[in-house]
């Protein structure tokens, strides 16, 4: 019998309890596949994913300048507050409203090899990480140009990254697995995303809220963009928000977990 | 370890959802006014395409499947190469499964001939390093040369299908789970295809083809299943040919002239 050589090969054989792991480990796979997406989208541009770099330069750019005069903000101070927000924000937004359609759209792989769905969800989250990368650095670039000095907390940073990469991992599987049964959840989850924007201090902060600072405190999503935010732009780190942000990894991934054991077998059939 | 097919009682059936059904909105309410409101959310149509089939194959099978359209051979077909997984019953594949079941489906329109050989390289879970040692046979077997550096959407069908047979075709199986032989391309292409075919056979412990070609079934194959309905209703050995390691000798059967 040829066996797998473990040199040449990675072995994809998983069970529905193990995908979810087989998935995430299978690193190569969506990371080349995502890698792929990004190229695919920019093919025939010259910079190109440094579109992201420029389109953020200059969203960050006008809403920053609006912003600041709307709210009554110092521009040096609110410019970076919301460009780190932006970027991050964005991340979830496409991330979510990509997952939705991430198993959907990739029914007619599903329906000729057998691999991890994970590696289908992680295709998606890797594709947008990637475009982060590709903005952060200019949100990070308005903190020189206002004259600002990075802390030590910057430090903390790949720690933020890697648990909001994390994030992406359960909510897109969980997203991708409803969605691809209840084919209505989609548009819903667009409403949600958008409501959620303005509810979320992103071009706002916390303080403006005076003695109601309580409603962000209560927003996960808040906490999931402090723990990018703060070490950047040097506000105060909040434990609350890496605990928040940690102990949530975990009911996530647990429900992740639970609903690909159950379902996994059952997908192809839906698609 | 050899490889082997065992297969205890397998149904499949699949349930069609309507746009109804596809509706969280009406799955709610379904819940919260026991069906009133929602009629016809808690019950669809479920269709059984495999009903109950027990089998087993062992090296050296080379199984024909015949039987009308909608009669499940396709399905049979995924459920072996792993794409359903059996409602109910238990399903034992020992060995490594290559499936030739609508090969052009995973090709990516936009990605160049190159892209889509090395995507599918690492979906099928090689490591770099192998899928470029593969590229060069494939590019070579296609005979596409500068086109592989085009997006595949501007292949005629006939290049694309060769792509997609030179990808697919490019793996090493213990078993070999095939729809209807396949035939490729022009003339001189074709003969190169049927070898290629023939031998990848030929090297698989256990060969498992669906076909409509009476003919071609009792050349190639050396046991006959008959589905109707999704279940066997004919199970039968057929009488060895001289070379029952699965090579068609007479191409006329797959009308792709003489060999060489």
């Amino acid at each position: 019998m040829t066996t797998k050589n473990l040199d040449q090969e990675n072995d994809l054989s998983h069970s529905a309890a193990t995908d979810l792991w087989v998935g995430i480990k299978s690193w190569q796979i969506w990371f080349t596949l995502g890698q792929h997406d990004i190229k695919q989208r920019y093919r025939r541009s010259v910079i190109g994913p440094f579109w992201f770099t420029l389109s953020t330069a200059i969203m960050v750019g006008v809403l920053g300048v609006l912003y600041s005069t709307l709210l009554k903000q110092k521009i040096d101070d609110y410019l970076p507050y919301l460009g780190v927000g932006l970027v991050v924000w964005q991340y979830f937004a496409t991330t979510v409203l990509e997952s939705c359609i991430g198993l959907i759209s990739m029914s007619y792989l599903i329906k000729q090899i057998r691999i991890p769905l994970t590696i289908h969800v992680c295709r998606v989250i890797w594709r947008n990480f990637v475009i982060l990368m590709h903005s952060l650095p200019v949100a990070i670039l308005t903190l020189f140009i206002f004259g600002h000095k990075i802390g030590v907390e910057i430090l903390l940073l790949p720690l933020g990254l890697i648990i909001i990469l994390l994030h992406g991992v359960w909510i897109g599987t969980v997203l991708a697995i409803l969605c691809a049964r209840f084919r209505d959840i989609p548009p819903i989850i667009g409403n949600v995303v958008q409501i959620a924007f303005f509810f979320t201090p992103v071009m706002w902060s916390p303080e403006a809220l005076k003695d109601r600072a309580w409603v962000a405190q209560f927003n996960p999503i808040y906490h999931l963009l402090e723990i990018v935010r703060a070490p950047i732009v040097g506000r105060p780190i909040l434990l609350e928000s890496w605990v928040w942000s940690i102990a949530f990894l975990v009911v996530g991934f647990t429900f992740a977990q639970w609903l690909l054991t159950k379902c996994r077998e059952r997908i192809p059939y839906w698609l | 370890m050899t490889a082997s097919i065992i297969a205890d009682d397998i149904t499949v059936s699949f349930p069609i959802y309507e746009n109804s059904h596809r509706s969280l909105k009406n799955a709610v309410l379904n819940k919260s006014t026991g069906g009133r409101i929602a009629k016809g959310v808690g019950s669809y149509p479920v269709v059984t395409a495999l009903d109950g089939l027990s089998f087993k194959f062992e090296e050296g099978a080379r199984i024909g499947l015949v039987g009308h359209n909608g009669s499940g051979k396709t399905t049979l077909l995924r459920v072996l190469s792993g794409v359903y997984a059996p409602v109910t019953g238990h399903l034992r594949v020992e060995g490594r499964v290559a499936s030739l079941l609508d090969v052009s489906m995973g090709l990516d329109p936009d990605a160049t001939g190159f892209e889509n050989i090395y995507l599918r390289g690492i979906m099928d879970g090689l490591k770099p390093a192998k899928i470029r040692s593969k590229i060069d046979e494939i590019a070579e077997f296609s005979e596409l040369e500068e086109y592989l550096n085009l997006p595949v959407r501007t292949y005629s069908s006939g290049m694309m299908l060769r792509l997609a047979f030179a990808i697919s075709t490019n793996v090493e199986a213990d078993i070999l789970i095939m729809d209807e032989w396949l035939s490729v391309g022009d003339a001189a292409f074709g003969i190169k295809a049927s070898q290629r075919l023939e031998e990848l056979i030929g090297k698989a412990s256990i060969l498992i083809m669906a076909s409509h070609d009476a003919k071609l079934v009792e050349k190639v194959c050396n046991r006959r299943i008959l589905l109707e309905h999704g279940k066997i209703i004919s199970d039968e050995m057929l009488p060895e040919h001289e070379e029952h390691d699965g090579h068609v000798q007479d191409n006329s059967v797959v009308n792709l002239g003489s060999h060489p």
